[in-house]
């Protein structure tokens, strides 16, 4: 009996990682759809500036990053990574709650120091008006962050199964139980006779 | 800088490196520690290897056994290069065809955190029998992929 609860749990363990393979295999070909994507979007913006415009030349000097990467602890032991965009403001609302026009003029505007603390978007480190493609770019690789959080998640799931000491574990257990197996033959043969 | 999450780093061509600080996800810091590489034609493989190593945890590293042939200063800065070694960095995305060349460093890293991803290049492919956690994967079920 225990054999056979070892068996089934081995089962589930095996279909599992391959579920998770197969879920990695999918994210990893979004990604890399994405990424090609940005990379013809790259190579038109840099034929509209030039071959020198688009490049390690034009990093700033200062950088901070967009998106983070926040971690949490989920069940199994597994880490559950969530993707924060920081920097992100509501747009400013103007419109039907103020009647009649706004003032320009006068201290009803406080100054907003959140504004300076925003991260500088990198398209401005290749100019003010940057072409259509370089936008397209960005958004293509801004995708790819989160497809690539996403693959990572199921990364994290097939190295537990496949790296952990747990696998090691497992695969002792198999071959307990591939003994068992090759005594199973001999136990049916000796009762038909 | 706890509070603020974990970053993820880029190895890889000048295309790739471009497109995802495009992206948003680009440090380089008042201490000039970027968590970004861009691989050209000169650059050596020592370098990509110092610089995706090991969050210090993998053993016969040339930098790590030799610390006294380099000045304390510079050996701060190669510390604090290497990828593995930082614990604010969760991914690391590294072209394949770069993966190839330090595949002896990627193999011996087996933490889940910093996970590394590796993408395809324009040149290269992505090439499913090359990736490291694939390969150990398929491993489980043909003797022959094990290492």
């Amino acid at each position: 009996m225990a054999a056979l609860d070892l068996r089934a749990e081995l089962d589930s363990l095996v279909l599992q990682l391959l579920g998770d393979l197969e879920e990695l295999e999918g994210k990893r070909t979004v990604l890399n759809a994405r990424v090609e994507e940005g990379w013809l979007s790259l190579a038109k913006a840099r034929y509209a500036m030039g071959a020198k415009s688009v490049g390690p030349l034009q990093y700033a000097s200062h950088m901070e990053p967009q998106v983070c990467l926040h971690a949490s602890e989920a069940q199994e032991g597994l880490q559950k990574f969530k993707v924060v965009r920081a920097g992100v403001h509501a747009p400013e609302e103007v419109g039907t709650r103020e009647a009649g026009l706004r003032r320009r003029k006068g201290p009803t505007k406080t100054p907003e120091p959140e504004s300076s603390e925003a991260p500088q978007d990198p398209l401005n480190w290749f100019g003010i008006l940057v072409p259509h493609s370089l936008r397209q770019a960005q958004a293509s690789f801004r995708d790819g962050v989160l497809e690539a959080k996403k693959r990572k998640c199921f990364l994290e799931q097939v190295i537990q199964c496949v790296v952990s000491p747990a696998a090691e574990q497992e695969a002792e257990d198999e071959s307990c139980l591939e003994d068992w197996a090759a005594a199973v033959p001999a136990e049916t043969s000796a009762k038909a006779i | 800088m706890a509070g603020r999450g974990k970053l993820i780093a880029v190895i890889g061509d000048e295309d790739t490196v471009t497109g995802f600080l495009l992206g948003g996800i680009g440090e380089l810091n008042k201490n000039r520690h970027p968590n970004f590489l861009v691989v050209e034609k000169d650059t050596t493989i020592n370098e990509i290897e110092d610089t995706f190593r090991s969050l210090g945890s993998l053993p016969g590293s040339v930098v790590e056994a030799n610390p006294n042939q380099c000045d304390p200063p510079l050996w701060d800065e190669i510390d604090s290069r290497q990828f593995l070694n930082r614990d604010d960095i969760g991914i690391i995305l590294i072209n394949q065809y770069i993966a190839e060349m330090v595949r002896h460093a990627l193999d011996a890293h087996q933490q889940s955190i910093p996970a590394v991803l590796e993408i395809p290049s324009k040149e290269h492919p992505y090439d499913a029998a090359k990736d490291s956690i694939l390969r150990r994967a398929r491993g489980m079920f043909t003797a022959e992929d094990l290492r």
